[in-house]
């Protein structure tokens, strides 16, 4: 539905973090459409015959094995994924790519993710590419406890991590919303996926840094050079997850309100900018 | 007495081939059946196939042409509209529960007047009818509603128009029209006083009263009951400290429902009404013949078309082989087989 079905056969079974399975499918019909952001429907039969597609978000892309590596999501009710128990060489229907890819500006040099654990795996794909096209990455992480931290071999060496942990048993005690003053004026483009009051944090904390922009040295209003409208990516975009729905942007499950209005994650999602997004769910 | 010559009669034995050959020939050639069904009698709805898209999962029309094939559908039930604008609310609003999902969208809809200019061209070509289903919390709410869509309904090519009674209504404080026969059949007056259009009226399994709605509702002006709707569902997050859908209560789709939605279609089917377009949890065509066991005369598909876009032709190939099974041509030989004799 919406996209046509493709059969792709599970590679790999890994773990980007505790209790977040991926899996690597072959799929080289597939992979050539895929971008970081994208995600892909999943589908597989569930207890009691119920089928459902499931989104996975794409954590990589691997070209020369054509193969793509999709996370999944905990589900909500806590209940056991079917899709988890899946053994090597079982084939089952991929749909995608869902959404649109996360927008980088032509001369953003420097990118800032932030994410916590659940949305290391919609940046994790973007943290590969960017870096191989020259960019250099930072990444907040943010987690309960050292425990719960990605290990740092799923990114790329030239990625510079900063962590924080709840409890202090790694890196800075607290959370990732003390360390965004001194990061974003590091940035040309941030990127926040995660736990809703964490995209709040780093949308307050850029709307503070926009403030002084707007004003010279001398106090007179900053000249705003005029942009063609949709010619340049958010400063700061904020990725909102969704679970299972339509995917075709009819279903209504996964919009979400934003200044610019109503936005279906599954189709002109899951990047938003985070100055526009009003809606406090999603990830 | 001299023994009887015994005689051996021997009949030619037939090979396996010839056998089945024969027990085709005696079947109905289920290309032969006719899945064409007309609903109600006073405004009939004619549909090519007893095959009804619900309300809700595959949108408002530009969206569905490409999700499904149309021509193997009788009725599109177009998302449900209102008089104003709805929100549908903050995320997550569709949840996976055990057997099934919990979704809580509010019947977002942007007003009618703006679906009908931005979707009324894709019902109009449509290969198969097409149903608006009309939301509205107040009786003087759908008579404005219903005005407002009658003045283009038939440039659009509106077949029918289906009455929401999951809906929440102001004069219960926000409950369900379906939580009160009597308010529900209140709406369902000033809906027939509106229009001269073939009226479906949809409830859940969780309707109360179901078996008097079902028997009242065709003098009170419907010519079809749609006992397809979502009944309630309500799931804490994994915190315990908040629900998991951020509307709090929402609906249920998907097998855990399919049970409790047949008991609601034979117990409407009881009631001796308008004909039944029966729903809830139907994933296979197999379901789909549970469905018109119980009573229904026609079936409808939800969510499962998600993942399956290809169920309304299993299910009109599956109906086409069940009738010729039976050595019919029609889909009456399927209606209300389960119910036993004091059904008939």
């Amino acid at each position: 539905m919406g996209s046509t079905p493709v059969a792709g056969e599970l590679l790999a079974i890994g773990e980007l973090a505790p209790g977040r399975i991926t899996l690597e499918f072959r799929a080289p019909g597939l992979i050539a459409a895929l971008r970081p952001g994208h995600a892909l429907h999943v589908v597989r039969p569930e207890s009691g015959g119920y089928r459902l597609r499931r989104v996975a978000p794409i954590s990589r892309i691997d070209l020369l094995r054509g193969s793509v590596e999709v996370v999944l999501q905990p589900r909500a009710d806590g209940g056991q994924d079917a899709l988890a128990g899946l053994r090597i060489g079982e084939i089952v229907e991929l749909i995608g790519p869902i959404g649109q890819p996360i927008r980088i500006n032509k001369a953003t040099m420097r990118l800032l993710l932030i994410a916590d654990g659940e949305g290391f795996a919609w940046v994790r794909a973007l943290a590969i590419a960017a870096t191989s096209a020259g960019i250099s990455v930072t990444m907040l992480q943010q987690a309960e406890t050292a425990g719960d931290l990605p290990p740092a071999s799923l990114l790329p060496d030239v990625v510079e991590i900063v962590v924080a942990t709840s409890d202090g048993s790694i890196g800075h005690r607290g959370s990732v919303a003390d360390l965004l003053a001194e990061y974003f004026p590091w940035a040309d483009q941030a990127i926040v996926a995660g736990a809703a009051e964490m995209r709040a944090a780093a949308t307050a904390a850029a709307l503070r840094r926009r403030t002084p922009d707007r004003t010279t040295a001398n106090g007179k209003p900053a000249r705003t050079r005029p942009v063609p409208a949709g010619d340049r990516a958010p400063w700061l975009q904020s990725l909102l997850s969704h679970e299972i729905g339509c995917g075709i942007g009819a279903c209504g499950g996964c919009t979400v309100a934003t200044r610019d209005g109503q936005v279906r994650l599954c189709r002109e999602g899951p990047a938003v900018d985070a100055m526009g997004a009003q809606s406090t769910g999603g990830a | 007495m001299p023994p009887r010559k015994r005689t051996k009669v021997t009949t030619p034995r037939k090979s396996r081939a010839t056998q089945v050959a024969e027990q085709v020939n005696e079947r109905v050639n289920p290309l032969t059946v006719d899945l064409a069904v007309t609903l109600g009698a006073e405004h009939p709805l004619r549909l090519e196939r007893p095959i009804v898209v619900a309300s809700g999962p595959l949108g408002f029309g530009n969206e569905a042409g490409g999700a499904i094939d149309l021509r193997d559908v009788g009725l599109f039930v177009v998302r449900g509209i209102s008089l104003r604008p709805r929100y549908g609310g903050p995320m997550p609003r569709l949840v996976e529960v055990p057997g099934g999902l919990l979704h809580g969208v509010n019947r977002e809809n942007p007003g009618a007047d703006e679906v009908l200019d931005r979707h009324g061209a894709s019902w109009r070509s449509a290969p198969c009818a097409v149903a608006l289903s009309l939301v509205a919390n107040s009786v003087k709410e759908l008579a404005q509603l219903i005005a407002r869509v009658e003045r283009r309904a038939d440039e659009l090519g509106i077949a029918a128009l289906e009455i929401d009674l999951t809906a929440p209504c102001d004069g219960l404080d926000g409950s369900r029209w379906e939580s009160s026969a009597d308010e529900a059949l209140r709406l369902i007056d000033t809906a027939r006083g509106a229009t001269d259009r073939p009226l479906i009226a949809k409830v859940s399994s969780a309707a109360s009263e179901l078996r008097r709605l079902a028997s009242e509702s065709l003098d009170a002006g419907i010519d079809v009951l749609s006992v397809s709707g979502s009944p309630h569902g309500f799931l804490p997050d994994r915190s315990r400290r908040g629900p998991a859908l951020a509307a709090g209560v929402g609906e249920l789709s998907g097998p855990l429902v399919r049970p409790a939605a047949l008991a609601a279609i034979a117990e409407a089917a009881s009631g001796a009404g308008a004909p039944i377009i029966g729903g809830g949890g139907i994933g296979s065509p197999a379901d789909a013949l549970d469905a018109f066991a119980a009573g229904a005369s026609a079936v409808s598909l939800g969510t499962a078309l998600w993942a399956d876009p290809r169920l309304p032709r299993a299910v009109g190939d599956s109906l086409r082989r069940a009738v010729a099974a039976r050595g019919e041509t029609g889909l009456l030989a399927l209606r209300g087989s389960a119910l036993g004799s004091r059904h008939e």
